[in-house]
């Protein structure tokens, strides 16, 4: 009983971190131009991220050590420098575009512009890190997260061509603006892959005392958890498609996103997309920063843990308190964080094969994860998302310069 | 025993399992006519340094040893003392404690002069 | 005589024969417990010692073969007096080639 309840918290908490300000502006930017034909690139992220995230949970299952821990311990330090430094630089652009996005929100609800949020808004991030429990965050974020199934609600309601969702799953090339489309594509594969999400699953993992006894359970949360997630991604896609094309709205800023439940739902959808807009970016948001304190302390041995009194884990403490209020400052001086979340998610796309390279040795090393080790349909997965990423990783900065953001 | 793949780079922790840091350098005794002994484990932000270049070793213990807790130099820890290895995946045990050394002079002066004026840091 | 080295900086060092010809990159080094100290006995060397260090053979069977490398790894055991550390810049070989064994 114990067990299933652990799945259902664990399953909640991946739709949180799942939905983040970069699968919501990705989705909703692909849906408005493109229509449906960009489907195929958030199922291909969901189907890479699924097997990655149950690898960074099994290996904290199986070998008590995390993800990061692992990284060091087989690749040395100066590898690990680089993957440190990359990581952290993602991670405080994407935390200043979440922490965007909740201000955005806020700005939607209050009229008061987002510049004005963000310290607030950075400092009740803190707060909930240095006073609360790593169950506290992991679970409250996720009940408030449900208020993001009003997508699917959405789409049911708009009652969407079958036929044509289906041929949006199969890659095309548009006829005109091909580079945009591209663009679009490779950050919503950063999106999806988004690195800190596997730092940050495997350290929850050791948070939540996972043995082997929890191998089911972590394959569960990832399955099922990132499928759930990628299901409401999905829904602002198709919404956007059916929203917002047809009146020719292209997403240039999160006002504009906001319309798209509008109309299924009249006022309640607006008021209702600021809601799982500012819940989804809390969530990520506590996540990320969570995850640079993990990152931080794992690299250099520190004592870590956010149920930890901050007294005892003093260095962790510190990185989270100064990064969050640095990432709000990228706000409080008036970035567009819509901009900033697109750049964000294609410069992901850069350092992702240094980022996935790691699992395939870590994860057949037998020391390590014991029986437990990769299956060739795994080690398969992991090969082909490297070259995947290797792929985004050339593509992504020429088309960030002819596309622009 | 594999020194570089079951040592150098592993969690050190004392011997109540407190985390001390990492494995950041191993020292190594070269002697005439004998192999060479392992003599101390390193633990600190110098030896890390150095490994990327040998000139930021320097720049870091003198900004280390100019602010804060004024603690530059590198924590050696004895061979003698380490009483487990990180065989297996499995962390490198000292018999110390790890409050006592200057391993964590840098977590005990951020948990004196800046986390425990905070309100709330030790709830 | 004795002299200190770290160890974590002979990584990666590159070993010359006799010839000024590199053999390899130290990879990895075996030590023993005898009485109450550790010794070094063994420096390995070569693409080979990587793959051990990562416990990762069974990945590089599999990888190697299709970035079409051509050979199998090499690797090289030498004994811990068979290698002058007296330049850490220039380490050199101090045997033959062929009196090494291979991993």
């Amino acid at each position: 009983m114990k067990k299933i309840l652990q799945i259902a918290l664990g399953i909640l908490t991946s739709i949180g971190g799942f939905l983040d300000v970069g699968a919501i502006a990705t989705s909703a930017e692909a849906g408005s131009m493109f229509g449906f034909h960009l489907l195929w690139a958030l199922i291909l992220g969901t189907i890479c991220v699924i097997f990655l995230v149950e690898m960074a949970g099994r290996i904290a299952a199986v070998s008590k050590h995390t993800l990061m821990d692992a990284v060091r311990e087989h690749f040395g330090f100066r590898f690990q420098f680089i993957l440190l430094c990359a990581e952290i630089g993602i991670d405080f652009l994407v935390l200043a575009s979440e922490i965007g996005g909740i201000c955005i929100a806020l700005q939607l609800v209050t009229g008061v512009d987002f510049q004005w949020w963000a310290l607030p808004v950075a400092f009740c991030i803190w707060l909930l890190i240095w006073k609360g429990t790593f169950g506290l965050i992991e679970n409250g974020v996720a009940f408030l997260g449900l208020v993001s199934l009003v997508f699917v609600i959405a789409t049911f309601k708009l009652h969407p061509s079958l036929t044509k969702l289906g041929a949006g799953l199969l890659p095309t090339l548009p006829q005109q603006d091909t580079a945009h489309y591209l663009f679009i594509a490779v950050s919503i594969l950063g999106a999806v892959i988004s690195p800190y999400l596997f730092y940050f699953y495997s350290s929850g993992g050791r948070e939540d005392k996972w043995d082997e006894g929890y191998i089911g359970v972590n394959r569960g949360v990832a399955a099922v958890g990132m499928s759930f997630g990628s299901v409401v991604s999905l829904c602002v896609l198709i919404v956007a498609a059916l929203v917002l094309q047809p009146k020719g709205i292209q997403v240039d800023s999160y006002q504009q996103a906001a319309l798209m439940l509008t109309q299924p739902l009249g006022y309640w959808g607006f008021l209702l997309f600021a809601a799982t807009l500012g819940i989804a970016c809390l969530g990520a948001a506590l996540e990320i920063c969570l995850d640079t304190a993990y990152i931080v302390s794992q690299v250099f041995g520190w004592n870590w843990g956010a149920s930890v009194r901050p007294k005892e884990a003093a260095r962790f403490s510190l990185v989270y308190t100064v990064f969050v209020f640095l990432a709000s400052l990228l706000m409080v001086i008036g970035l567009d964080p819509l901009k900033l979340t697109l750049f964000s998610m294609a410069l992901t796309a850069v350092i992702l094969p240094l980022e996935i390279f790691p699992f395939l040795i870590l994860m057949n090393d037998e020391r390590y994860v014991g029986k437990y080790r990769n299956g060739w349909i795994s080690n398969s997965v992991v090969i082909f998302t490297i070259a995947l990423a290797f792929v985004l990783a050339i593509f992504s900065i020429p088309l960030e310069l002819i596309a622009g953001g | 025993m594999d020194v570089i793949r079951d040592v150098l780079d592993h969690q050190l922790v004392d011997r109540n399992q407190k985390k001390m840091g990492r494995v950041d350098g191993i020292v190594v005794e070269l002697r005439d006519g004998q192999p060479p002994r392992l003599t101390y484990i390193e633990v600190g932000m110098p030896a890390l340094a150095r490994r990327l270049h040998p000139r930021f070793e320097h720049w870091i213990a003198a900004l280390q040893s100019k602010w804060g807790a004024r603690r530059g130099e590198t924590f050696r820890i004895p061979w003698s003392q380490v009483s487990d290895f990180g065989i297996g995946g499995v962390d490198v045990v000292v018999d110390l404690e790890a409050e006592a050394t200057p391993a964590l002079a840098w977590e005990k002066w951020l948990r004196e002069q800046i986390i425990s004026r905070i309100p709330g840091a030790s709830s | 005589m004795t002299q200190e080295i770290q160890l974590e900086l002979l990584l990666g060092k590159p070993v010359q024969d006799s010839t000024g010809k590199t053999i390899g990159l130290i990879q990895e080094v075996y030590a023993e417990q005898q009485g109450d100290e550790w010794v070094i006995l063994e420096y390995q060397l070569g693409p080979a010692a990587i793959l051990k260090r990562l416990s990762a053979w069974r990945v590089g069977q599999v990888i190697l073969p299709l970035l079409r490398a051509r050979r199998t790894p090499i690797g090289y055991r030498v004994p811990w007096d068979k290698i002058d550390l007296a330049d850490l810049e220039k380490l050199r070989l101090l045997c033959s080639l062929d009196e090494l064994k291979t991993l």
